[in-house]
């Protein structure tokens, strides 16, 4: 332990909104009197830089620890590098608690098989390093290139026959992108192709979408409405355990499958044999959980932002088309192929720059921490924000321009921050289906631009918290075939 | 406990398997995933020497064995720099940073491949012959390999 140096300045310092006695700063948040809008995080936090500057303390909020909001990517990086042994990442509380209270018989019944979502301390920590040995290897994802190949290959067949007679795609577009990342993650997670663009009802498949859509649909209310679950259990609570608990059940299914076929083979063949035989089933099947709760929307909605972007901007396409029609040369993709299309996986972070899927990432601190000057106390959510970071012109040169150059040839005289844009997170808590996600886009949007030019032709669409960073109004690409 | 952990990883396993080409595809084999421990029954391991150089100029130096990654000599003979390998070489931190001469760099049988690269951006002080010790396995005709550890933000600091 060191003392605080006497040019620290006191957690009392920190400028910010004023709490009203009573009211905290709750209010801020109530619609048309508050001014701070929860869809429109993002422009708040850009105005709370603009009046406080790079660091700006939200005390007062009812049921949630104080928070304080950083600006300052230098700062970013020493909070991420300064990290002990088990940081300390603020999710979910209505996950926390079915974990931890309603389930806790199943979650705490071996030693450290929580997962890690809404998980700390000794008990993430293990959990972390039993599966992100097998998710996180480079080689991890690269043996499922091939089957997402596959299920890219169905869902460009699948918008192709539900275009209109515009050949644009229909309104629910977003809903589409969302059979597609859950088909491909059954098939990463599970071993299974669910066939989302057509399951019949009363399969499994159909109770494994239900169960995902009321998830979503659900959480956002949980956590960001006042938690009247906390006191009773309403509705909208019961349905979200019901899904949880379905999730669950459809993955052991699938792990005590793996296991016979692990019996079988007496070798393993997948990333859930992997992990089953890395770590035990019960922790596969709550690793399986785990990529479901968190690796489906986040995953479509990035790629819906991308294909958006990539709709407005013809010359980009252009671009990336000669660049996968070079290394493709009209046979299938394998391996190693996204690595030699620099200019597509550019494009993928420059979107991921100026709209990142999670517009602020964020840790608890786990002990008395000097940030931005001040000592901040342990306990304080400490939220790093990117989206304001990835926008600003202290960390990117033309920061409100789309110029993936920038991520290819850095230059000294070009700015450029590491640590303003991480749409992954860094470090130990760094996202655990990065691989995954990353070899789904870069193969959904090798294939999308491949197959089509894609035009915009509505009114520009400004994007809002939902809760995913993504674009406000229906996804009406006209998508002609190349 | 968790040293040993790491121990048991074998370095190569976790190595980057795509080459740019896109040539290499044994990586399929799912040997390098399979077993927790895969520290192959060496009969006669081969050592070969390699001086780590300090920020402040302290040398240390060590008999490693070839095939073992800079990350693991650093565990294996418990050298205790702070922090280094937080993420026990799944390549999601830049904690074992390293920089070697060029000449070394240039020797390297493997580039690093993108998920490596996406790692060292986010390194402290990168220079053009960095790499993470986690994806430098060593090679018989490495003997002598000298490696700087470069300064952290914390050394910065004081």
């Amino acid at each position: 332990m060191f003392d605080v140096a006497p040019s620290v300045k006191s957690w009392e310092d920190v400028p910010g909104p004023r709490p009203l006695p009573l009211l905290g700063n709750t209010w801020r948040f109530t619609p048309y009197i508050g001014g701070y809008s929860v869809e429109h995080i993002d422009k708040v936090c850009l105005a709370l830089r603009e009046e406080f500057g790079n660091c700006v303390k939200m005390t007062g909020l009812l049921g949630r620890p104080d928070m304080l909001f950083v600006f300052d990517a230098s700062e970013v990086e020493r909070v991420f590098r300064g990290e002990d042994a088990a940081p300390h990442r603020p999710s979910m509380p209505s996950l926390n608690y079915y974990k931890h209270t309603l389930r806790k018989d199943f979650f705490g019944a071996e030693e450290n098989c929580a997962g890690v979502i809404a998980v700390h301390g000794d008990q993430w920590s293990a959990f972390r390093t039993k599966v992100s040995r097998v998710a996180l290897s480079a080689g991890a994802a690269a043996q499922y290139t091939v089957p997402v190949a596959e299920v890219a290959d169905a869902f460009i067949q699948r918008i192709r026959s539900i275009r209109n007679e515009d050949s644009e795609t229909p309104a629910d577009f977003l809903n589409e992108v969302h059979k597609w990342s859950l088909e491909s993650l059954s098939l990463i997670a599970l071993d299974t192709r669910l066939n989302c663009f057509n399951a019949s009802e009363d399969s499994e498949s159909m109770r494994l979408i239900d169960a995902v859509q009321t998830f979503f649909l659900s959480v956002g209310e949980l956590e960001l409405r006042a938690p009247w679950w906390r006191l009773y259990p309403t509705k909208m609570f019961r349905q979200y355990v019901a899904a949880l608990d379905t999730i669950l059940s459809v993955t052991l299914s699938h792990v005590e499958k793996a296991l016979k076929e692990i019996k079988a083979n007496g070798s393993s063949k997948s990333l859930l044999q992997d992990l089953v035989t890395a770590a035990g089933p019960r922790v596969a099947a709550v690793a399986a959980l785990d990529l479901f709760l968190v690796g489906i929307d986040t995953t479509s909605n990035a790629v819906a932002s991308i294909l958006y972007q990539l709709a407005l901007r013809p010359q980009v396409q252009e671009r990336m088309y000669e660049e996968i029609s070079k290394v493709l040369q009209d046979r299938p993709m394998k391996p190693g192929d996204v690595n030699q299309m620099p200019y597509l996986k550019a494009c993928v972070k420059e979107v991921m720059r100026m709209y990142p899927v999670v517009v602020g990432n964020g840790r608890q601190l786990t002990k008395d921490t000097v940030v931005c000057g001040y000592n901040i106390p342990k306990g304080t959510q400490v939220i790093f924000q990117h989206y304001v970071m990835g926008n600003s012109d202290d960390y990117f040169t033309n920061a409100s321009e789309f110029r993936p150059e920038r991520w290819m040839n850095r230059s000294p005289a070009q700015k450029h921050h590491a640590f303003a844009s991480l749409p992954f997170g860094y470090g130990k808590r760094m996202c655990l289906g990065r691989r995954f996600a990353e070899l789904e886009i870069h193969t959904v949007i090798c294939k999308m631009v491949q197959a089509f030019k894609m035009e915009y032709h509505h009114e520009p669409m400004d994007y809002h918290i939902h809760p995913m960073y993504t674009p406000n109004g229906p996804i009406r690409l006209k998508l002609m075939d190349r | 406990m968790l040293r040993n952990f790491v121990k048991s990883l074998s370095a190569r396993n976790l190595r980057c398997s795509i080459k740019n080409n896109g040539v290499s595809q044994s990586f399929i084999s799912r040997r390098f995933i399979a077993p927790l421990s895969t520290t192959e029954p060496a009969l006669k391991a081969e050592k070969v020497k390699v001086t780590f150089i300090f920020h402040d100029g302290k040398r240390m130096e060590t008999q490693a064995n070839v095939g073992d990654s800079l990350l693991d000599v650093v565990v294996n003979n418990e050298l205790n720099i702070e922090g280094y390998g937080a993420c026990e070489g799944t390549l999601t931190c830049s904690t074992c940073h390293v920089v070697l001469k060029p000449e070394d760099y240039n020797k390297l049988p493997d580039e690093a491949c993108d998920e490596e690269r996406d790692m060292l951006d986010l390194a402290y002080g990168l220079t053009d012959t960095s790499r993470l010790g986690c994806q430098i396995i060593l090679t018989k005709d490495m003997d002598g390999l000298e490696i700087q550890i470069p300064e952290t933000i914390n050394d910065a600091r004081v």
